[in-house]
């Protein structure tokens, strides 16, 4: 049976706020569950602090969705103890379509005056 | 060494289910660590951010994740579950008959016994009697003085008082006779009643001589007035006089059969203290206890025995609550015992869902040692075989709920209208709580032993036998599941024959009459319409001539109350000269009744005569009962002798008859005697007619008998004996059938237990039984080698279920008659009727164990 790639991402959207930060994280290349806390909090100036069961839990999840994979031992190269995090082609395209699709709303929001434009 | 602060966040990830801490806990440790000390830098207010971000983790979060291994393991258990279609059919139907026979029951239970009275949750509110122990008078009715006299006196209670009667309505259509009630005002908000329309009664209309008013039932509103919404205010005659209705009272409000009240109006100087005729309930005020409330009335009875030695000498009190008084220890106790034998047979059902479990546990031993070597932890395994019980639990609960959902109006119907409350019992929210209760328990119950064996896995061992190994440990816990389910039934057997004997025995009582053809009739005539006893008595004679010259009317005849009537007139009485009462009363029932009454009812003339219907003729004459003239004069002829009946003065034997049982077939006859109907009536008396062969025209043939003579007369509660007689053996005959039906389920579903042992084993000797086959063995000695592995389970179940039966039949004994808790016939019965049910089950494996292959079996090694 033919995969229906659209179809599946659709499925996921909208995104929970952890996933998309997750991807977004992991979007210039794979990170440990640290390196993602770290880059999210960097990114929101410290307003939003991922604690380790939020981290965790999602990316089970998202693992499980096969958004993002673990690469396996050795690739990692520097820090062999923990286990690094990359994007899948499946989770590049559901990033963009997440994002394709807030900022559509965004748009919507502007045209009806709720968000000031852009001078 | 860890930090303390790791060591802590340990702990908390211990909330977190064990497949998600073997995966990410060393990450998430790794990554708190690196956290807590960037948060170190940043100062302490981010610190406690940390931690109380872990503690929500571990609040919400974890709970999820323990949600989503579940939705895994429902999602795993519901496929393997539709691959293995026959078993969990089996298993659900099991379980959905055991948990709807229980919810059933317990709704039933719910709603007689367990719910408190609506109108007195605190039990606060008593029914009150008058003893006389030296008569062995208990809970009799008090007379009107001394219910004033307790009322003035009292300061515990408030008292109320009835009188029950009937009431014939004229002017909406034909007369109609309902039951009413004569009652203080202060019986509606003793009860807490309050009008659906107008207004009840207040002191002012106790007065004697008051304005007649009366207060009716909503349904004979709507029955009898067709809800008209202008009856507050309109008059109706009731009797003979025009009484204005002033309120209409809820249905079922006051718990008692009256559809039509009037006021209760005590004229003290004109009423007799010994005479016993009120009905008195209380309420302990507030403040007071029900204890003090006994001993001051107690200590008021006494004061009056000595202001009134004449009529109040001996005459004590005493107390029960509503509750008590309106769902009696019998009912109570009865559906007790049909709740804990239908606990049996969810018990047997759970026997038989873990066995089966059991087996599919064992087949799937490879499966299963498969999964633990290549790394699948063994809770897994077991959560496994939990969830999957969990599955079939739902679905048998759900099942099951909805089966006592159909069945519970169904049971409703062919109760006994006799048990209390029984039509608002439902499947409602108790009751539901009830049943998710057992479904858990059901679960734990049989999902404990397979999940047991399956944590026990013996991975090499079982790798190495194969799906067909020879499994000690589930082979003999089924073994066992299997003889206690037939101690059960056993139990459940017992029981049943015990009660289903008692039945037998009560039906099959020596009545003293003959109850066959007989239909009774209430007739009510107004002392207006019929001044003094010669005019309604010659109304009377004129019926029964009328009545018995009728075609097809064998007798016919007049009473103030038949056989197993509602109620029952009884007074002390004593002897004249020497007796063996010397000189103490004897409580006795006593009848008004017509001289055609001994001939109808068949009840047998011993001695002297009968009475002869003229009034100058039977005046001061009475017929005694045999055990009535033992217990006063012993063997001595009676005939001539007087008896003295307190106010009513003295009276002279002119016959002796047979003795009648009256009122309950379980208990003896009462000493009884008779008086003629020719000098004393009752306003209102039952009229009985023994037809020739089947009663079917006897309704209508009354009806036309009464209309011809006076038009304006009611005939009421018309009914045959045998139906009275049906309803008082209803609670017997419901126990019997209940627990006898719960029986032959038990018996049943132990059957299957044993089947599936037998066949199990069968499937796990048939190498053996091969090879016995090749070295000679014939079919009678393998069928027997399999029957008897099935009679020695049968009788190491029996055994144990005799001993437990003899324990718990004790229990049974209020609710059995003329029957012994152990009696060896109705055992020996039981047991044979296991041991049968027991050899057929065990037959069909024996006979598939004889057609194995010698070479196949060996072949397949």
């Amino acid at each position: 049976m033919p995969r229906d790639i659209g179809a599946e991402v659709h499925a996921l959207l909208p995104l929970p706020p952890a996933f998309l930060h997750i991807l977004i994280a992991l979007g210039d290349g794979e990170r440990h569950g640290y390196g993602i806390m770290q880059n999210v909090s960097e990114r929101t100036a410290g307003r939003i602090r991922m604690s380790p069961g939020t981290l965790y839990g999602s990316i089970k999840r998202m693992l499980a969705d096969g958004l993002i994979e673990e690469l396996t031992a050795g690739a990692a190269g520097a820090d062999e103890r923990r286990r690094f995090y990359r994007l899948t082609r499946f989770g590049r395209r559901v990033a963009a379509a997440e994002a394709e699709r807030l900022s559509s709303l965004l748009a919507q929001a502007r045209g009806s005056g709720l968000v000031p434009r852009k001078s | 060494m860890p930090l303390l602060s790791e060591r802590l966040y340990r702990v908390l990830l211990r909330c977190y289910p064990g497949e998600f801490r073997d995966e990410y806990e060393r990450e998430m440790l790794l990554a708190f660590r690196d956290r807590l000390a960037a948060d170190r830098r940043a100062g302490r207010g981010a610190i406690a951010r940390l931690w109380w971000q872990l503690v929500v983790d571990a609040i919400v979060r974890a709970p999820g994740e323990h949600l989503d291994v579940l939705r895994q393991d429902v999602r795993y258990a519901l496929r393997s579950l539709l691959r293995a279609r026959v078993f969990a059919f089996t298993a659900i139907a099991t379980l959905a008959i055991g948990v709807g026979a229980n919810t059933a029951i317990f709704s039933l239970l719910h709603a007689v016994v367990l719910r408190p009275l609506p109108f007195d949750p605190e039990g606060r509110v008593v029914r009150i009697w008058a003893i006389n122990s030296t008569l062995d008078v208990d809970g009799f009715s008090v007379s009107l003085p001394d219910y004033v006299s307790w009322k003035e006196r009292s300061k515990t209670l408030d008292l109320a008082a009835w009188l029950n009667g009937g009431a014939t309505l004229r002017g909406t259509g034909d007369p109609v006779r309902v039951p009413s009630l004569s009652t203080t005002a202060g019986l509606f908000p003793l009860l807490g009643v309050h009008a659906a329309r107008g207004r009840l009664f207040t002191p002012a209309d106790e007065t004697v001589n008051g304005r007649p008013v009366a207060l009716i039932t909503e349904g004979l509103w709507r029955a009898q007035f067709g809800g008209n919404p202008q009856i507050v205010g309109s008059t109706v005659t009731i009797g003979e006089r025009p009484h204005e209705i002033i309120g209409v009272v809820p249905e079922g409000s006051v718990p008692q059969d009256a559809e039509v009240f009037v006021p209760l109006r005590i004229d003290v100087a004109r009423e007799d203290r010994s005479d016993h005729t009120a009905q008195v309930i209380g309420r302990v005020r507030p403040g007071a206890t029900l204890d003090q409330a006994r001993g001051e009335l107690e200590s008021i009875a006494r004061q009056l025995a000595l202001e009134f030695p004449d009529s109040n000498r001996n005459w004590g009190v005493t107390f029960s609550t509503a509750y008590e008084w309106m769902i009696p220890e019998g009912t109570r106790r009865a559906l007790y015992v049909l709740l804990a034998s239908v606990c049996c047979v969810l018990l047997i059902a759970c026997a038989n869902v873990a066995s089966l479990m059991l087996a599919r546990t064992a087949a799937r031993r490879r499966e299963i040692a498969v999964r633990v070597a290549i790394g699948a932890a063994r809770r897994r395994i077991v959560r496994q075989v939990l969830t999957e019980s969990l599955v079939l639990t739902a679905f048998g609960g759900v099942a099951g709920v909805l089966l006592a959902w159909w069945s519970v109006p169904v049971i409703r119907q062919w109760l006994p209208d006799t048990l209390p409350r029984v039509n608002e019992s439902s499947v409602n929210a108790p009751v539901l709580l009830f049943s998710l209760g057992l479904c858990a328990v059901t679960g734990v119950i049989f999902a404990t032993l397979p999940a047991l064996s399956g944590s026990r896995a013996d991975v090499v061992e079982w790798l190495k036998e194969g799906a067909r190994g020879s499994s000690g440990a589930a082979a003999r816990w089924r073994q066992t599941l299997a003889a206690a389910q037939i101690a059960i039934a056993t139990v459940l057997l017992v029981g049943a024959g015990l009660l289903i004997q008692s039945l037998h025995r009560l039906q099959r009582v020596e009545l003293g009459f003959n109850p066959a053809n007989i239909t009774t009739a209430m007739i009510g005539l107004t002392p207006e319409r019929y001044k003094g006893p010669e005019a309604s008595w010659a109304f009377y004679q004129r019926l029964l001539e009328r009545l018995a010259a009728a075609p097809g009317v064998q007798a016919a005849a007049l009473t103030n109350g038949a056989p197993f009537d509602e109620g029952n007139t009884g007074m002390p009485i004593g002897a004249v000269g020497p007796s063996r009462l010397n000189g103490k009363s004897l409580q006795a029932d006593w009848r008004m009744v017509s001289p055609g009454y001994f001939k109808a009812l068949q009840i047998p003339l011993l001695r002297g005569q009968g009475f002869t219907g003229t009034p100058a003729r039977d005046e001061r004459t009475m017929i005694v009962s045999a055990t009535m003239a033992k217990r006063i004069w012993g063997d001595e002829n009676v005939l001539g002798r007087e008896i003295t009946a307190g106010p009513a003065g003295n009276f002279t034997i002119v016959g002796v008859v047979g003795d009648v049982r009256n009122e309950d077939l379980a208990l003896p006859p009462a000493p009884t005697m008779y008086i003629s109907s020719a000098q004393y009536q009752w306003s209102t008396m039952t009229v009985i007619v023994r037809s020739i062969g089947a009663e079917t025209q006897a309704p209508s043939l009354l009806r036309t008998a009464v209309r011809e003579i006076d038009p304006q007369l009611a005939l009421y509660n018309v009914r045959t004996t045998i139906d009275r007689l049906d309803r008082s053996a209803a609670q017997p005959r419901l126990n019997a059938t209940l627990v006898g039906l719960f029986a032959a389920v038990a018996a049943l579903l132990a059957a299957l237990g044993i089947y599936g042992v037998l066949a199990y084993l069968v499937s796990l000797r048939q190498q053996e039984i091969g090879i016995r086959m090749a070295l000679g063995a014939g079919r009678p000695a393998v069928v027997g080698l399999i029957l008897s592995r099935g009679l020695w389970l049968t009788a190491s179940g029996v055994g144990a279920g005799i001993v437990a039966a003899l324990g718990v039949s004790r229990w049974l004994r209020s609710l059995m008659f003329e029957v012994s808790p152990t009696d060896p016939r109705t055992i020996g019965l039981a047991v044979a009727l296991v041991v049968l049910v027991a050899v057929v089950a065990s037959y069909a494996p024996a006979r598939r164990a004889t057609r194995v292959d010698p070479l196949l079996a060996l072949r397949s090694q």
